[in-house]
């Protein structure tokens, strides 16, 4: 059903594609850096990047052409088919690094787990929108949600892809607090939490996953094994200085010293390149477009408009919050991209689908095309 | 609305507008969080970039980690006894690294005069690495001997840049040996390494191009080490801090056995002759020989094959890149009798006391086709149809059983459809049935084709190991194995990571029964008075087996030439199947010789000493002329 009214033309939102636009253009820039000198073989990552980024804002334009309460019966389709293609990939992906994760579609690899992110977000956003428990949410009221989430989960954590599955907790936790629950839930899940993190780390964690979380709280520990790659990035940030050393003369960057340094690092090359100030400034951009999309919660029309707006936000929040700490030293190495500015098209499109949906709340803030409801 | 099927909770007003300003009250505490994580991220950035910023600097000048790559050493090859066959040894390899040198051009010109190499060669390998990033090293010289490995070493103060990298290369303990099976590494290129996984390999790796190395690429490359240098600003190497050994490939233990791989492949070589050799456990489908001649020659494809070796492989006219044992097809000829006998026995067309008459030619519509002896045979029983292959006898079992027929008992026996052997580009072969012709060539199928198929000729094709597979099948009562490779998988700590287990594809129903007829048709071939193949004999065993002639396109203008006379590329192919020992059959031997005209005098010797071999020690296996058991 597609309904086009001209106000909705007029309540388009341009504060947004403005910070959009921004945030991208920077990171082509960047990623023209971190890819330079250009290999001979193959399509550049920063030309790929800017190919994805245009099928993107296609996609965008399809979906603000429908309102976003079509969400609630796209939500279930949408879902199943998000978990045929981890199931795909988990028997049949691409594997890198001994993980499966892609399904290759020829002109990019699929990595349905950055996907599934997306896919939570409506998945809990449509469930919490229809339904506020006084007192907040008892443990009868998750189970639903809570399986919802669980099935993707186990799936991503098989491929296996700590980063992404943990994504899908937080993001879970996220919005379950924010549709409020009561204060025994709170305590279970404190204590589930623990007791979870206990048996992951004798269990579940692979001896590849704790070396990196050892190191990071001792990094003596293992200074040029898993401490390599946090070490190399820090240096890189701090070597920026103020002013940084100047757009493609970053030498941690070009002289190989930074590992993914266009994919996870990318900001490390930021970082040293632009200085202090220059990163600052980035960032102050980044968060800004962020406080914008909590804005557009504040002013959504319905639940429904809140909760998918502030899953959207949460989403790039805590992705860009874990990599960026990540890249400065604080977080252990997980592998979660920073959105928008790290290569990769999965992460880029969903990332964009994400913002096209933040775009669509704003654009049907007010009550159009609601008379024909009761 | 759409969603409210699924909505088992009670369903509430959305525009409740209190209950949704309360909502919206809880994203002020969103954006303070937000703001919580900004600030943090802020003071991280103002402490590492302004607070440490010229510490950071200084690091960046002067205190640099490089990391580099350990290359694993190769997982082994073995032989079915533990033999070595395929191990490593260090080799050392001159690099550059342009990065460390400030006068490349000098610096090759002295190596070149000081090492006595063409300087068009160094400057070759510099420009094969294209754009690579200039502190990644350039191999200029692979395999270097000790004087030039000392020399290098000695002078390294006079040649910045240069290093020695040490990195494991392969053995061949025997040689040529099955190096169809086993193959070869190179170096990756770049369609490879675009395919893999950039953690695990990278440019001027090894891997495995053919064979075994190739499909089991992944259990043999073993995980690379790290290692962690210092070096200054200019990128010169100062000191190795630290590193990570490197995690061995796993070993693989072949079914092959080195000694009786050896005795085909030298018999072969040492009679020029083009052509496979198989053999193999009737009773489990190890596969204990696995022969094409000529031999690939395995040492000029390390280091890389130039480009006349090559080009002179290609243009050889015995293929010797073509694996024969599974790439090659041939007509079967009267090794393919058994499937006619077989077919005609359990259809019910024939029995074993149906006597036919061979007058030395058969007449079908308005064509007269002959029998090889010219002569005829006289009236012959089935037995001796087989011993003495009689065509005429056969072409009449095929027509009362039908192509179709003849083609659904192939299959049973392995033919016309792959074996699933692990080797490359393994051929299915071809069983023809009417329904194929009509689809392949668009023409109904003529009766007179079903008489060529039924002695292995017309339009029937099969590999050397699809027959041996048929004669295992018929010397183990029936039951078509997988043949097999590969004996174990073992790590490097002697975990044992796969295990040989024989492995059934299909097994024959009740007639089965039938065999032991063929079986004795087959025992007459080598130890009867007028078999095919009576100098295969060997004393202390008994042998079942089968000659063959495949039939080469034959232009008419030789038709009337002696055979050693016809030019050899349009001389026939030998066959020669075997098994023995008759009353308990271990061993199934099949041997192709392309080209070499008879079965008995151009197969035969080679099948003889692989049996003499296998049976070395063991003779004689039965007292003299034990009855039969079956």
């Amino acid at each position: 059903m597609i309904r086009v009214d001209r106000r909705f033309l007029h309540n388009f939102d341009w504060v947004l594609l403005l910070f959009l636009g921004a945030v991208s253009g920077m990171a082509l820039l960047n990623l023209y850096s971190a890819s330079y000198p250009p290999v001979s073989w193959g399509m550049p990552p920063y030309i790929k990047q800017c190919y994805l980024f245009l099928m993107g804002l296609a996609a965008i334009l399809v979906i603000l052409t429908f309102d976003y309460e079509e969400l609630h019966s796209w939500n279930y389709p949408f879902y199943i088919f998000i978990v045929i293609l981890l199931l795909i990939v988990l028997f049949a992906g691409n594997s890198a690094g001994g993980a499966q994760r892609w399904i290759n579609l020829g002109f990019f690899k699929l990595q349905p787990s950055e996907l599934a992110k997306l896919m939570l977000v409506i998945t809990l956003a449509s469930y919490y929108s229809r339904k506020e428990v006084d007192g907040g949410y008892g443990l009868k009221d998750l189970v639903t949600p809570v399986a919802l989430t669980g099935l993707p989960f186990v799936l991503i954590l098989k491929q296996p892809d700590l980063g992404t599955a943990l994504m899908l907790l937080i993001i879970f936790i996220s919005m379950t607090v924010f549709a409020r629950i009561s204060w025994q839930t709170y305590l279970v899940g404190i204590i589930l939490g623990g007791g979870a993190t206990v048996l992951a780390w004798f269990y579940v964690l692979k001896p590849y996953q704790k070396r990196r979380i050892e190191t990071l709280l001792d990094p003596g520990k293992d200074p040029m094994g898993q401490g390599y790659q946090i070490l190399q990035s820090k240096i890189a940030v701090g070597s920026g200085g103020n002013f940084g050393k100047g757009y493609l003369e970053g030498t941690q960057g070009h002289l190989h010293f930074l590992p993914e340094r266009h994919t996870d690092f990318a900001f490390s090359v930021w970082g040293e390149e632009w200085g202090f100030f220059g990163s600052l400034f980035f960032l102050g951009v980044y968060f800004c477009m962020l406080f914008w999309g909590l804005y557009i919660a504040m002013s959504a029309r319905d639940r429904f408009g809140v909760f998918l707006s502030f899953g959207v936000v949460v989403l790039i929040f805590w992705q860009a919050v874990i990599n960026l700490l990540m890249v400065l030293g604080l977080l252990p190495v997980v592998g979660i991209p920073l959105p928008l500015v790290s290569y990769g098209g999965s992460s880029l499109l969903t990332t964009l689908l994400a913002l096209g949906i933040l775009m669509n709340v704003r654009m049907r803030r007010f009550q159009i095309g609601q008379k024909k409801e009761k | 609305m759409k969603w409210s099927s699924y909505n088992k909770l009670e369903e509430l007003n959305e525009h409740d507008e209190a209950a949704l300003d309360l909502l919206k009250r809880r994203l002020m505490f969103v954006g303070l969080l937000i703001l919580c994580f900004a600030m943090l991220i802020f003071a991280r950035l103002w402490f590492l970039q302004i607070h440490k910023g010229e510490e950071y600097k200084t690091r960046a000048e002067n205190n640099r980690v490089r990391k580099g790559t350990i290359t694993a050493p190769r997982g082994a090859l073995l032989d079915r006894k533990g033999r070595e066959l395929v191990t490593n040894r260090p080799s050392f390899n001159i690099v550059l690294v342009r990065e460390d040198s400030n006068d490349v051009d000098k610096l090759l010109k002295q190596l070149s005069s000081d090492l006595n190499v063409d300087i068009s060669v160094l400057w070759g390998k510099i420009r094969e690495a294209g754009n690579t990033p200039r502190h990644i090293p350039i191999r200029l010289l692979e395999d270097v001997n000790w004087q030039t490995l000392a020399y290098v070493e000695n002078h390294n103060q006079e040649f910045p840049g240069i290093r020695v990298e040490a990195i494991p290369s392969r053995v061949y303990h025997y040689g040529d040996l099955a190096a169809h099976g086993i193959g070869y590494l190179g170096e990756i290129n770049k369609k490879e390494l675009a395919a893999r996984d950039a953690d695990i390999y990278q440019g001027g790796d090894l891997i495995g191009k053919m064979g075994l190395e190739r499909l089991r690429e992944k259990d043999l490359r073993g995980e690379k080490g790290v290692s962690f240098t210092e070096v200054n600003a200019r990128g010169f190497e100062q000191q190795l801090l630290t590193d990570v050994q490197p995690l061995p490939g796993n070993d693989i233990q072949l079914t092959i056995d080195a000694e009786l791989q050896q005795v085909a492949e030298y018999l072969m070589d040492a009679g020029e002759k083009a052509g496979a050799v198989v053999a193999m456990e009737v009773k489990t489908g190890r596969v204990l020989v696995a022969a094409s001649n000529p031999v690939l020659p395995i040492g000029q494809f390390v280091g890389g094959i130039s480009h006349k070796n090559w080009n002179a492989l290609l243009e050889n006219p015995k293929h010797p890149l073509i694996n024969k044992v599974v790439q090659a097809m041939y007509p079967p000829g009267s090794t393919y009798k058994m499937i006619t006998a077989m077919a005609g026995l359990a259809m019910g067309v024939v029995d074993q006391n149906t006597v036919l008459y061979c007058p030395g030619h058969y007449s079908f519509g308005n064509r007269r086709y002959h029998c090889w002896k010219r002569g005829g045979h006289g009236a012959v029983d089935l037995k001796r149809a087989i011993s003495e292959s009689c065509d005429v006898y056969f072409y009449q079992v095929g027509l009362r059983v039908g192509v179709d027929k003849l083609a659904e008992f192939a299959n049973k026996f392995g033919l016309g459809h792959k074996s699933g052997i692990e080797l490359e580009h393994e051929k299915k072969g071809l069983t023809p049935t009417k329904e194929w012709k009509k689809k392949r060539h668009g023409q109904k199928w003529q009766d007179g084709e079903t008489l060529s198929v039924a002695i292995g000729q017309g339009f029937n094709l099969v590999t050397p190991l699809q027959i041996c597979l048929m004669t295992a099948t018929i010397a183990n009562g029936g039951t078509q194995l997988l043949p097999q490779l590969i004996q174990k998988v073992t790590s490097p700590e002697g975990d044992v990571l796969e295990q040989f287990e024989p492995q059934v594809v299909t097994e024959l129903g009740k007639e089965k029964r039938f065999l032991g007829l063929i079986r004795d048709g087959m025992r007459e071939v080598v130890q009867g008075k007028r078999g095919t193949a009576r100098k295969v004999r060997i004393k202390g065993v008994t042998i079942g087996g089968k000659t063959g002639t495949a039939q080469v396109v034959r232009l008419k203008q030789y038709k009337h030439l002696k055979e050693e006379d016809i030019p050899y590329k349009f001389r026939d192919h030998a066959w020669f199947t075997c098994f023995a020992p008759v009353e308990d059959p271990e061993i199934a031997v099949t041997v192709l010789v392309e080209h070499g005209l008879h079965g008995g005098s151009g197969a035969g010797p080679v099948a003889r000493a692989i049996l003499d071999k296998y049976f070395e020690g063991r003779l004689p296996l039965y007292a003299e002329e034990t009855k039969e058991n079956e």
